[in-house]
């Protein structure tokens, strides 16, 4: 199993604990793809604007440290069981202040993405866009009228 | 976690578009420390604006160098891996933020193609009220309905705007256009620059099929044909002037992580910035133009979705991402269409974490996300941030709140005539509706824009032509005032906001404005560089 490239081992481990938390399960979406989509949310770091990349380390940690200011539990975000840990990140989702709702929603798009997009999902969920692709690629390489088209151009 | 596209050779060789040649197109990876570049016109970006500029500008002889930010994806290159496509074809992952009240999501490209390659494809003329208000209360000359006929006809023979085939309907083409007929509207058949689309849905994540005509498949060979030079994953951070006018850029290039890595310039005495409404505007920012209009009169065209769950199931994958739209209520500032992106987007953009977000979720084959576009009174800035980028404000009227409010419940009709149990809602305070006596619920709600989630990928305005540089930043044809040489051309120039889709806008008014860049500026260009000579 590789390791993230752009997240340094603390972000990572408090990052492991947001995706613990906060990814779906029930209803056919329990695949044992944490470390997946950790490394699926690190390939996307280097794509954010240079600001949110700055940030992202401090907003990790203000999550890791927050459960005292804001949760009223004197423990870390990584060390709270992980419906207790959900609650803690739906009160960012719901917080008055901007900045706080904006990280975690952050994180939670990304999260999502790397995990509804796993294959392992997709298949799950009868999503067949992979398999539409050829098939796809193939109608239209047959049906192509290249004389009404003008091809070639 | 690529999907690979298991294409027989044999079928990809038969697909125009595949294996397309880009001469003169090289990677700013591989440039020289300090490169100085030279060439009679510099074109800042690729996309609908930029492409289109340079073709014409290439085609009538000039040497036209053309500098794009994103990299060379080709056709062949493009999958249903949404996460890779979005990471190789969007600016900030498709993720970036107008700041406001509401606080709304923007998407934008940043490649060769620029948007033209994640967008729909949507190809509908400038609405002829919209136009006409432009000449007559702008002041803006010979950009009627008839004057513009010319350059609406010119782009769309390259772009080829047509009809979705019968054959490559989906479920939800028909649930929408025949809910909009029951309820009296009337469903237009989308016109999209494509050739024989085979409906793949996959529009915003690049054409794997090559059907889409964006300008990574149409003007940009065009112009490098014509001798035009590319250089990709170059970021022009600001222009160069020499007294009083522009003679080029300076920039860096981007490695392969996007980091900005070594310096370069270019000189060129026209200089054309096609970067989209927000980096334009950001480039005549850090160039330390000061007119005041340069920024302002940001509008954004703010989308509101819902997404209607259905007892049957929708299958996606199988159709186009739009064929349809409403025009019925184009002059009260809404417009009705749809897209069903794949289901990490959808997901990212309903409300839950965890089983709650399971729970929705596997329902995705059973929903339909329905949209209405405002064409916004509001309008915002752009504004340099502390790292010098581009940001957006932005903040809804009241008036345009009402008009969302208006349209979210329009969709919620026609979802609920189509059959729709329930209607999940862009309201922080109104999350669901369950029947069609709740619409009264949405047009009941006070037009407050808190709470509203809205996200656009229309963004205009901000370097606005005008008769008079009190009001606009460059003047009718798109010169920047008071700067000889220096250009504009992309979606920056709209005075107002067009309640459509923009992409065939900007492609004709730049057509219109280099025609008269080359009938009035281009011939004093070679008298002063025969005379130089």
């Amino acid at each position: 199993m590789s390791a993230p490239r752009h997240l340094s081992p603390s972000s990572a481990a408090i990052l492991r604990a947001v995706i613990a938390a906060i990814r779906p399960r029930g209803h056919g979406f329990d695949q044992p793809i944490d470390e997946d989509v950790l490394l699926e949310v690190d390939r996307c770091l280097p794509c954010l604007p240079a600001l949110a990349r700055a940030a992202l380390p401090l907003g990790l940690r203000l999550l890791e440290w927050g459960p005292a200011p804001f949760f009223r539990r004197f423990t870390r975000l990584s060390a709270m069981p992980r419906d207790e840990a959900r609650a803690y990140l739906q009160g960012w989702l719901d917080s008055r202040l901007a900045l706080r709702r904006l990280l975690v929603h952050g994180l939670r798009a990304l999260v999502f993405l790397a995990f509804y997009q796993h294959p392992s999902v997709l298949r799950a969920m009868g999503v067949g866009w992979d398999r539409r692709l050829a098939e796809t690629v193939r109608l239209r390489a047959d049906t192509l009228d290249r004389e009404k088209y003008g091809y070639p151009r | 976690m690529a999907i690979p596209a298991e294409l027989p050779a044999e079928v990809s060789a038969r697909i125009p578009e595949r294996g397309l040649a880009y001469p003169n197109c090289e990677s700013g990876r591989g440039a020289r420390r300090g490169a100085a570049l030279a060439a009679d016109v510099l074109v800042v970006g690729s996309g609908a604006g930029g492409a289109v500029a340079a073709c014409l500008l290439a085609e009538a002889g000039l040497d036209v160098l053309m500098l794009e930010e994103g990299s060379l994806h080709r056709t062949e290159s493009f999958s249903t891996d949404v996460l890779a496509m979005m990471r190789a074809l969007y600016r900030d992952l498709g993720g970036s933020m107008i700041l406001g009240r509401p606080p709304i999501v923007f998407a934008e490209g940043r490649c060769v193609g620029g948007s033209t390659v994640i967008n729909g494809g949507m190809y509908w003329r400038t609405p002829p009220r919209i136009l006409e208000r432009w000449e007559r209360e702008d002041g803006l000359p010979e950009i009627g309905p008839r004057a513009m006929e010319t350059a609406f006809a010119e782009v769309e023979r390259e772009a080829n705007p047509e009809t979705q085939a019968d054959d490559t309907l989906g479920v939800h083409h028909r649930l929408f256009a025949d809910a909009a007929r029951a309820l009296g509207w009337h469903p237009r058949e989308n016109l999209r620059n494509m050739r024989r689309c085979a409906g793949l849905n996959n529009c915003a994540f690049g054409c794997p099929t090559g059907a889409k005509q964006s300008t990574l498949v149409t003007w940009v060979p065009r112009a490098l044909r014509a001798g035009a030079r590319l250089s990709a994953d170059a970021y022009v951070d600001r222009v160069l002037f020499e007294g009083g006018r522009a003679v080029g850029v300076r920039g860096r290039y981007l490695g392969a992580d996007g980091r900005p890595s070594d310096r370069f310039s270019a000189h060129a005495p026209m200089v054309v910035l096609a970067a989209g409404a927000r980096h334009t505007a950001g480039i005549l920012k850090r160039s330390r133009l000061r007119a005041r209009p340069i920024g302002r009169h940001l509008t954004v065209h703010p989308n509101a979705k819902v997404v209607g769950i259905f007892d049957q199931t929708i299958r996606p994958w199988w159709g186009a991402h739009q064929a349809h739209q409403i025009h019925d209520f184009l002059d009260d500032g809404i417009l009705i269409g749809y897209a069903v992106p794949p289901p990490g987007l959808l997901a990212a953009a309903l409300p839950g974490l965890g089983e709650r977000s399971a729970e929705l979720m596997a329902l995705y084959d059973h929903m339909f996300p329905v949209g209405c576009l405002i064409e916004d009174t509001s309008s915002g800035r752009v504004v340099l941030g502390l790292d010098r980028q581009p940001q957006m404000l932005y903040s809804l009227s009241r008036r345009d709140t009402a008009t969302a409010h208006e349209g979210v419940a329009k969709v919620c009709e026609l979802l609920f005539a189509a059959g729709a149990r329930r209607c999940l809602l862009p309201f922080a305070d109104l999350a669901e509706i369950g029947s069609p006596d709740e619409i009264r619920r949405i047009r009941a709600r006070p037009p407050d824009p808190r709470g509203l989630e809205l996200m656009t990928v229309h963004i205009m305005g901000s370097a606005r032509m005008a008769a008079d540089p009190r009001r606009g930043a460059t003047d009718p044809f798109g010169r920047v005032f008071d700067v000889a040489g220096l250009y504009v051309a992309d979606a920056s120039l709209f005075p107002s906001p067009i309640g459509v889709n923009p992409q065939e806008t900007i492609m004709a008014l730049v057509t219109r404005n280099a025609r008269r860049w080359l009938e009035r500026d281009v011939p004093r260009l070679r008298a002063a560089r025969r005379d130089r000579a």
